[in-house]
């Protein structure tokens, strides 16, 4: 029955993730080392595989849309698939403190990102479409490429490290910085972080560290979850799926923090 | 997009993805099932087949824009393609690791 509780974790992580955008990576790995009593290493690499499926399964809704900029997305991938395939080997040196302390950190800034920029996707930035019904997007040039790519650099380590997409990295700094609508930079974080993952994936399953049995269940629930989501998104209130993934997002740091309070370990 | 936009370069990218992830679901899928009726390594072979073929799917999708972007003559975004696909692989060679 194991496999059920996956299955259903996964669809609704991956449900979740889907709807603002954000991947459900970031949930999966603590509540798998947490809750499941899975050691982190494999958590994270189980994970990855989750990650994979979700970005395969709402990139390719995105693509269609046409939203997606493929070529920023494949200059971008050359730091991410490098940071994750480093961090991915060296994840060895890190002990499993720091990696709870990391990943508690990063679950705060990523709560502080997603309410930032809360629903405004759709608010922001009406996606106007044309006679064809077609979503056009206003003309734009990427810019501060160096920035982008130390950034991406950033967002690779930590998903080799953590097991995540890095997605509340990358979207910010392409809308910010690099002068990417809003729209386009969710796109195509989500193109990039199949392959950020996969570059550290195929690393923590050759070392074993990828339980293929909680793996496969995972990925069945998040593939049909994340599917659903990306339907789902131009409908549904984000708001309130925002909301929830903050507060999960929060009471998974909380229960990081408590952990390692208490002597970390175990 | 940043030049023109490829409806076809999107649509095919797209499949690559949809395929991979499609497959991976029933292969996944069917492992489970098998898993619930029959005890032993079958299903697990199974489900460890999907994970691969999931990992793979990005590899391929990297791949596959490397020589649509060939064929576009577009020799930039060719080579940073397949710059990516040899970070991808270079992993799967020395990834090993030890502890």
């Amino acid at each position: 029955m194991l496999s059920a509780l996956l299955v259903l974790l996964g669809f609704f992580a991956g449900m979740l993730g889907a709807l603002p955008g954000i991947g459900g990576g970031v949930l999966l790995t603590p509540i798998l080392a947490l809750h499941f009593g899975i050691p982190i290493r494999q958590a994270i690499g189980t994970s990855l595989v989750a990650v994979i499926t979700t970005s395969a399964a709402s990139s390719s809704v995105h693509l269609q849309r046409h939203t997606t900029d493929i070529r920023l997305g494949m200059t971008l991938e050359l730091a991410t698939a490098f940071g994750a395939a480093v961090t991915a080997y060296l994840v060895g040196y890190f002990n499993r403190n720091v990696l709870e302390g990391l990943f508690a950190a990063f679950l705060l800034y990523s709560s502080i990102i997603i309410l930032m920029r809360g629903g405004k996707v759709k608010s922001h930035e009406p996606p106007t479409t044309d006679t064809n019904g077609e979503t056009v997007i206003p003309h734009y040039e990427p810019k501060r490429y160096p920035l982008g790519l130390a950034a991406s650099l950033v967002a690779g380590g930590l998903s080799g490290l953590l097991g995540i997409g890095g997605g509340p990295i990358k979207v910010p700094v392409m809308f910010i910085f690099m002068n990417v609508p809003l729209m386009v930079a969710t796109a195509t974080s989500n193109f990039m972080i199949g392959v950020t993952a996969a570059a550290s994936a195929i690393v923590y399953y050759r070392r074993g560290d990828i339980l293929v049995e909680l793996a496969a269940p995972l990925a069945v629930g998040v593939f049909l979850g994340s599917l659903l989501g990306a339907r789902l998104a131009p409908r549904v209130k984000t708001k309130y799926v925002v909301y929830l993934l903050v507060g999960i997002m929060l009471y998974l740091a909380g229960h990081l923090i408590v952990h390692l309070m208490q002597g970390g370990s175990a | 997009m940043s030049e023109v936009r490829e409806p076809a370069f999107d649509r095919i990218v797209a499949l690559v993805l949809r395929v991979g992830a499609f497959s991976c679901f029933f292969i996944m899928l069917a492992g489970l099932m098998i898993g619930l009726f029959l005890h032993g390594n079958i299903s697990k072979e199974i489900e460890r087949a999907g994970v691969l073929l999931m990992l793979a799917t990005p590899v391929v999708r990297v791949a596959v824009a490397g020589v649509l972007f060939l064929r576009e003559k577009d020799w930039k975004y060719g080579a940073i393609s397949f710059g990516v696909l040899a970070i991808l692989l270079l992993g799967a060679v020395f990834g090993i690791g030890e502890h």
